[in-house]
């Protein structure tokens, strides 16, 4: 975790969803880069965050990428939110003696024809699956974005209000973590669209 | 000390290595390539382990090769790179990993655009435009930081890899030697004589 | 590499790098894990069993209200603690295994079979599946309450607890369990035992879930008792739209644009081309 450096927040709102990442990338103390996203999109509406150990960060992105292949060419449909975080958490579970390094949100809208229903989960690495009801925090800030989110979030939000929230949720507490910010991403996912912003953080 | 360097411009990618073979305190050799022209429009640098990053170097530049003859087209850098990294992970997962470091620096003929890979031995990857390996990159980064433009011509982009050469030069410890500079852009990858170090106060 | 089908069983290819990564100094991270208080107690029709709803990852609340007690068959539930990971996933695995079994032999599921399967798995991973169990249900033998190990032994008592706040919840049994009590006594003696765990053990908090298991049926009552609500917060924190800077903004939309641009025709239609 503290090798590369990282971290990810999810928030629940009004009929939408918001994940957001850092996108440092170091090699403990050096920042190796600025742009690296833990973000994924997997279906239209449903993100996984990944933060933790970068090569694994990858891996696991493209192990993702095809299992979730395998399910929609299997199942000839999308795979919804609940199944993708039974699929994530089985994943990690397989290797409960030779772990992953990461800590994987996620956060997606049920179809349509179900109501768009907000659904975000996160998992240790392992994958012990939680299901809170209204944020989900990971990676090196995870005990700063704990105290962030706990304190910032309420039920309701509509997605702007719920992108103001979870931005300075993530902002300040990755500006308390050495390993974690140089600029960060959000992505705010609502029935109709998703809406991606790149912040301006401390590069510090 | 080994050292290697890349940075994008535009419409090329830089890449630069040490040339000194050293082991323990004896430098062996100071005339060692460690860098590899992988395709007419890929190179590499390579260091780490010694005997792992000749071996592995080996490895990718006939696999890649393989790849460009089977399909008579070259592999594009994304490509090349996430098969490297993939190779590099797996290789992790083995009872013997390799231990390189690379630096990938490519030429994108389909759309015309330069990349930049930072990989290292445990198959971390990221699309960079500007980077290091070794102990260089503690110096380097940050006056590449401060010069690096990513629309700058080949001879700035020279000028700018030549401070980092004499940055590290000037504040390592230990020395270290000569470079090779290879730089790949449309017409292909060639090798490139630096400008002559400005003094540095 | 990965594979169409996936091979039963764990998968140890990591190993030999994390041993590595492990060598070097990269620090682990820990798994989530449920520093838990769990009971259950006999009487006069079955089982009650008890569990908090605390999930800890080192020192840091994962979970203010997860869900413990967990589905064998419509008669049996057990209560995990330990590492949260393996109590759920070994549980899901035997409720599988009691399913087919029940399928396979026509008969209603009895709590001994799925206390055999759950040692005997346990004890093939000597131990390193960390789940601490406390196995309930009524079945055609009567009532039976069982406690599984990590390493796989098993007792059999009319009142049990585990996990970090057993000797708390035990110290309430112990003083006043007796034999052949109403359901409403059991309720409350097992809420009673399952707060003493939430008050005075660190790694127990939240809520009381109760599942109340009788030859009639089963009774899940999730958050019981919730003695530890959060009070309203006085204010919002709301921030004023346009706070958080940002650079870049990239909108993917579902919904397609679509106009459509009427051409008008001249009366009688257009002449025909014969140039």
């Amino acid at each position: 975790m503290e090798l590369n450096g990282g971290s990810v927040v999810a928030m629940v709102g009004k009929n939408c969803v918001a994940i957001a990442s850092d996108l440092r990338l170091g090699n403990q103390a050096l920042t190796i880069a600025t742009n690296f996203e833990k973000t994924f999109p997997i279906t239209d509406r449903i993100i996984i965050g990944l933060p933790g150990l970068a090569t694994d960060v990858i891996t696991l992105k493209e192990r993702f990428r095809y299992r979730v292949n395998m399910y929609t060419i299997k199942e000839g449909r999308e795979i919804e939110p609940e199944t993708f975080a039974h699929l994530v958490s089985s994943t990690l579970y397989e290797r409960r003696f030779g772990p992953f390094f990461v800590e994987p949100v996620i956060a997606g809208l049920t179809k349509p024809s179900e109501g768009s229903v907000p659904f975000i989960a996160g998992t240790d690495l392992i994958g012990c699956l939680t299901l809170p009801k209204d944020f989900v925090v990971s990676g090196t800030a995870s005990d700063k974005l704990f105290g962030m989110a706990e304190s910032l979030w309420e039920p309701d939000l509509g997605p702007e209000e719920l992108f103001e929230t979870i931005s300075q949720t993530l902002m300040n507490a990755v500006d308390r973590d050495a390993f974690s910010g140089w600029g960060a991403v959000v992505h705010v996912i609502t029935p109709d669209k998703v809406i991606t912003r790149t912040l301006k953080g401390r590069m510090d | 000390m080994e050292c290697s360097f890349a940075l994008v411009g535009k419409g090329y990618v830089l890449v630069a290595a040490d040339t000194t073979a050293a082991r323990s305190i004896v430098k062996m050799k100071s005339d060692e390539d460690k860098t590899k022209v992988l395709s007419p429009h890929l190179v590499m640098t390579y260091s780490g382990e010694p005997g792992d990053t000749v071996q592995f170097a080996e490895y990718i530049e006939r696999n890649i090769r393989l790849q460009h003859m089977r399909n008579n087209h070259e592999l594009r850098p994304q490509s090349s790179a996430a098969w490297i990294r993939r190779t590099l992970a797996d290789s992790l997962r083995s009872r013997h990993p390799y231990s390189v470091n690379l630096l990938l620096g490519g030429y994108d003929e389909a759309t015309s655009t330069p990349h930049l890979y930072w990989i290292d031995y445990l198959g971390t990857i990221a699309s960079v435009p500007y980077a290091a390996h070794g102990y260089g990159s503690y110096f380097a980064l940050s006056t590449l930081d401060r010069y690096h433009n990513p629309a700058a011509s080949l001879e700035e982009g020279l000028r700018t890899l030549r401070r980092c050469i004499d940055e590290v030069a000037n504040r390592m410890a230990i020395g270290v030697g000569k470079f090779k500079v290879r730089v790949v852009d449309k017409d292909g990858a060639r090798e490139v004589e630096l400008p002559p170090s400005v003094s540095v106060a | 590499m990965a594979d169409v089908y996936n091979k039963a069983g764990f998968d140890f290819s990591n190993h030999v790098r994390n041993s590595f990564l492990q060598s070097k100094g990269v620090p682990f991270p820990k798994a989530t894990s449920t520093g838990t208080t769990i009971v259950g107690c006999l009487f006069k029709d079955g089982i009650v069993l008890g569990a908090d709803t605390r999930a800890t990852e080192g020192p840091i609340v994962a979970d203010k209200n997860c869900e413990k007690i967990h589905y064998i068959t419509d008669n049996i539930r057990c209560c995990g603690a330990g590492t949260a990971a393996d109590t759920e996933f070994t549980t899901a695995l035997i409720s599988s295994n009691m399913e087919l079994h029940a399928l396979n032999s026509g008969r209603k599921p009895r709590v001994v079979t799925a206390m055999t399967m759950l040692k005997q798995y346990l004890f093939r991973h000597q131990g390193a599946i960390g789940a601490a169990l406390v196995l309930g249900g009524v079945d055609s033998t009567g009532a039976h309450l069982f406690t599984v190990a990590p390493h796989g032994s098993t007792d059999k008592l009319p009142y049990v607890t585990m996990g970090s706040g057993s000797l708390a919840a035990m110290a309430v049994f112990e003083s006043q369990w007796r034999k052949d009590l109403d359901r409403e006594s059991a309720i409350n003696l097992v809420s009673a035992a399952i707060s003493a765990g939430i008050f005075n053990d660190l790694g127990s908090g939240s809520n009381v879930d109760v599942c109340v298991i009788t030859a009639e049926g089963t009774t899940m009552l999730r958050n019981h008792v919730t003695p530890n609500e959060r009070g309203a917060k006085e204010k919002r924190y709301k921030f004023r739209l346009g706070t958080t800077a940002w650079t870049k903004e990239s909108v993917r939309k579902f919904v397609v644009d679509e106009s459509v641009t009427q051409i008008s025709v001249p009366a009688g239609g257009e002449a025909m081309d014969i140039s």
